[in-house]
């Protein structure tokens, strides 16, 4: 692959600018489905844009004692992860840019960057509302991450790689292999919740609570990116489900292949936002419960229906 | 261009921050009534935030009283600039039926400079939605928003 080839493919499309605006296009569903779900009339279709833009011109405070080279360099530091993270996930075919084997950890380990760089700027800030909010952000990391990872593992497993491209190219052979991973795929999207912290997991940034949790210090164009992040978040999420539960593009043409992926994305999307708007915040010690005693031997359920579907039905 | 770019992203995207400096609750529950899907102020972009950091506008309900006096400053200061102040509510104009008490300062624009002016005792969600509206069609100045002419809604209006 040509130099040109690369960088047109991480800068322009499918990375950083073709993400960006595909994010922002996939925050403002989420919020018009919201507000439409409460039979308001919701933000015009700029609404993110407009946000973001507003954010960069303003002036940039940074907290006394905060250390200022770490708290200009947390977010760009998450908002990188997540631009790699999708690099390894498909788009338009069943091959991701830059596959390889293993690249499904790879990702997920990506992912977790963001929450890890909220933390340490939460932290960082030394505000009594950010502190707090970090520390609720590592404690709901302990109880979304388990469930999410062996929910990811069970198509891994099925499909015996470790690779994104390659569990969808085994869909791509057995499509009835989809059905078996509906519980996987449900426990998967009740994670996100929790790993994109929105409501019912929204614990770390509960604003009748604590403010805005660990971002309350932020502001101007440092909040800008780490607003971004959320939204890249939501995008490479999406996509990583889409692929791994939905089977992704089904190896069709590029053209239409790009299209189930927009379609995909868009539909899980949807799903995350009803739950956004059917459900109230819980505390932290019941999101702790949820996770362990349900989530989590649930997904193991699934690995164990899907051990027993390759041992004798593939 | 960028200049127009950024204007129009100010004017479309202002988040707000709500703060008692010390009324009666009658202007507050009318603010929380314009925030509510009835009114739906998320179509003209406005948020409810909860800390100054995120916050353009801040709206301003009652008299100063000398105890808010040294908050209201500091709140006003922890705000990233460009940022603009909304007095919501007679006593936030004037003082009010406080005007003169011991322990009140007199109006929003004894402590910081005001942007808009909005009347009423309380003041209705109609005119709250109306004189944060009427004020971002007036930001033409951003750089020196201080010196604009500040914006009064209700009878005779813009003077």
């Amino acid at each position: 692959m040509s130099v040109e080839w690369t960088l047109l493919y991480m800068l322009i499309f499918p990375g950083f600018l073709f993400l960006m605006f595909y994010g922002m296009i996939c925050e403002w569903v989420d919020r018009k489905l919201f507000a439409r779900f409460q039979n308001r009339v919701g933000p015009p279709w700029f609404q993110p844009e407009a946000d973001f833009i507003k954010l960069l011109s303003k002036e940039v405070i940074i907290p006394e004692a905060a250390d200022k080279l770490m708290f200009r360099l947390l977010p760009i530091l998450s908002i990188a992860a997540v631009l790699t993270a999708f690099m390894y996930i498909p788009v338009w075919s069943t091959k991701a840019i830059f596959p390889f084997e293993g690249d499904l950890v790879v990702v997920f380990y990506l992912l977790t960057i963001p929450t890890l760089s909220l933390f340490l700027a939460g932290w960082n800030s030394t505000s009594l509302f950010s502190t707090l909010g970090s520390v609720r952000n590592l404690t709901q990391l302990f109880a979304y991450e388990v469930p999410l990872l062996l929910s990811l593992l069970g198509p891994g497993l099925l499909a015996g790689t470790w690779s994104i491209s390659g569990i969808n190219e085994f869909f791509l052979q057995h499509p009835e292999m989809l059905a078996v991973n509906f519980i996987g795929f449900l426990v998967a999207l009740v994670a996100l919740q929790g790993k994109l912290e929105r409501v019912p997991f929204d614990i770390p940034e509960a604003e009748t609570e604590i403010v805005a949790g660990s971002l309350t210090e932020f502001g101007g164009r440092l909040m800008a990116l780490f607003r971004l992040t959320t939204d890249l978040e939501l995008v490479v999420v999406a996509a990583l489900v889409s692929a791994i539960f939905l089977g992704g593009s089904f190896g069709l043409h590029p053209v239409l292949g790009f299209v189930l992926f927009i379609a995909k994305t868009l539909l899980i999307v949807a799903i995350l936002t009803v739950f956004r708007t059917v459900m109230a915040r819980v505390r932290m010690e019941q999101m702790m419960r949820f996770s362990w005693k349900y989530l989590a031997p649930i997904a193991l359920i699934q690995l164990f229906v899907n051990i027993i579907m390759k041992a004798y039905f593939l | 261009m960028l200049k127009k770019l950024v204007k129009w992203a100010r004017v479309k995207s202002p988040w707000i921050l709500h703060f008692n400096t010390g009324a009666c609750n009658a202007c507050d529950i009318e603010i929380l009534a314009a925030l509510t899907p009835r009114f739906d102020l998320e179509r003209f972009g406005v948020q409810l935030k909860a800390t100054p950091r995120h916050a353009d506008v801040i709206l301003c309900s009652g008299p100063v009283t000398k105890q808010a006096k040294d908050r209201l400053t500091r709140i006003y200061e922890q705000m990233p600039e460009p940022k603009f102040v909304v007095a919501v509510g007679t006593c936030a104009i004037s003082g009010g039926v406080f005007d003169g008490c011991y322990n009140v300062e007199g109006g929003i624009d004894s402590t910081i400079p005001v942007a808009a002016y909005i009347p009423g005792c309380p003041a209705s969600p109609e005119a709250i939605i109306d004189g944060v509206v009427k004020l971002l069609e007036r930001i033409d100045q951003p750089e020196h928003f201080q010196e604009a002419r500040p914006v009064y809604i209700g009878e005779g209006e813009s003077k």
